[in-house]
């Protein structure tokens, strides 16, 4: 059977600490983004962060959702590419070629999540950091979107080492950067068609699963775990406009594959 | 008669206009094709010839990384001295050059022959391990004159895909492209 490879975000182990950022950064060449980049909302993060504060002060509490590329099953950003730069591939993830992309940026105009980032100039480092740039990753060059892969390289390694051995990709076998550098294993990766691996097993298993905008019915691939809040604020503390309840909608069971 | 003459101009622009696309395509067939570029200077005029067919070493003795990883790697110089540290080198110039530059420390910088875009990635154990020889990328470099190795394939995306879908391999974007 085909893979499907997924993630599990566990948001009550997710401590913000945005070393997945940092791991992303690093493992797939993405351009240092300076503070003009973000006041320009230009920068360029395949993993990010995002921030909510709950409750009114002095009761506030801060709540962190990591956001990577969903991988979604049937993704916005694809039927409207003009080229086909963006495309599915047989494993189901939702893969950028870059020597195909022409730069319409119909795809980041189409992605609900906002994880499709366009290189607005060429991408530079300082010397120092040059010899730290990932041979196994191209670096995109002006005009071209990019956006979270999965680590492809590390993915089709795997796949290449099993094969030279002879077998299948087991779970464990290799692991995204995020999930890698995540202190406290927040962010599990796996493929969601081996009902042995973690993330197969934690989306059956789990009652907090949900997917972000799952609304919208495109099946994303990541699986988030809601906050379990041990001490909750009193509801007439909570922020009526950044109240993450609001936008988040918990499903008993999460249908992926 | 200036009534004929500023139509033909007309026509002769236009069809040269029309010729710039094809000419590039032809160039491209042609003149600027990998396979019609002549042999880049390397910094030593290593002999294949007297590797392969006189001393007898297979490939991979060399380029080791071929069987087990994306790269076939050029060895190291310690690799060379393997041999060469007992091998004398009168007269030899080019032995010469190979042994101060083991001793000063300086590696040599071997000029790349198959060179492919950034956005490319070959792996070359999968192509070892599903059965190829090197010599149907790679030519006869046994054959080729000492530092003169050419690329004897296209080796661009159609000739790759034409191999890939004639032995069943993937044909995924993202099995070359990431």
């Amino acid at each position: 059977m085909a893979h499907r490879w997924g993630m599990t975000i566990d948001l009550d182990l997710c401590t913000g600490c945005q070393a997945c950022v940092v791991a992303c950064q690093a493992e797939n060449n993405i351009p240092i983004n300076t503070e003009e980049n973000f006041q320009q909302r230009r920068a360029i993060e395949w993993i990010r962060v995002e921030r909510y504060w709950e409750g009114e002060f002095p009761n506030v509490k801060a709540r962190y959702i990591p956001v990577p590329c969903m991988m979604c099953e049937n993704a916005p950003c694809e039927p409207v590419c003009p080229v086909y730069a963006s495309y599915h591939t047989d494993q189901g993830l939702n893969f950028q070629v870059y020597n195909r992309c022409i730069g319409t940026r119909y795809c980041s105009v189409n992605c609900h999540w906002h994880v499709r980032f366009f290189n607005f100039w060429e991408p530079k480092w300082p010397d120092s950091l040059k010899q730290q740039l990932n041979p196994l990753v191209a670096v995109r060059s002006r005009g071209v979107m990019e956006k979270c892969s999965f680590c492809i390289q590390r993915i089709d390694h795997a796949e290449q080492s099993a094969q030279l051995q002879g077998r299948d990709v087991k779970d464990g076998d290799f692991t995204t950067a995020c999930a890698q550098a995540c202190p406290t294993r927040a962010i599990v990766f796996g493929d969601l068609n081996n009902a042995d691996s973690e993330v197969a097993k934690t989306v059956a298993s789990t009652k907090r699963g949900y997917q972000l905008l799952a609304d919208l019915g495109t099946n994303p691939a990541v699986v988030y775990l809601k906050k379990i809040d041990a001490d909750p604020l009193p509801e007439d503390s909570k922020h009526k406009y950044f109240d993450s309840s609001q936008y988040t909608r918990v499903k008993e069971t999460v249908a992926v594959g | 008669m200036g009534r004929i003459i500023k139509p033909v101009i007309v026509v002769v622009i236009l069809l040269l206009v029309l010729a710039i696309p094809a000419l590039a395509v032809v160039a491209r067939s042609y003149i600027l094709a990998p396979v019609a570029q002549p042999a880049k200077a390397q910094p030593i005029a290593f002999p294949h010839s007297i590797h392969v067919n006189v001393v007898g070493l297979d490939c991979t003795f060399c380029h080791r990384g071929a069987t087990t990883q994306a790269d076939s790697t050029v060895p190291a110089l310690q690799l060379c001295m393997g041999c060469h540290a007992i091998i004398p080198t009168t007269d030899r110039p080019q032995l010469e050059k190979l042994v101060n530059a083991f001793n000063s420390g300086t590696p040599i910088n071997w000029t790349r022959v198959h060179q492919l875009p950034d956005h490319v990635h070959f792996v070359h154990a999968m192509h070892i391990n599903a059965g190829f020889n090197c010599a149907t990328c790679h030519g006869d470099v046994a054959s080729m004159a000492p530092g003169a190795v050419v690329q004897v394939r296209d080796l661009r995306m159609g000739d790759c895909i034409t191999c890939h879908r004639e032995n069943n391999a993937p044909t995924d974007c993202s099995t070359c492209h990431y």
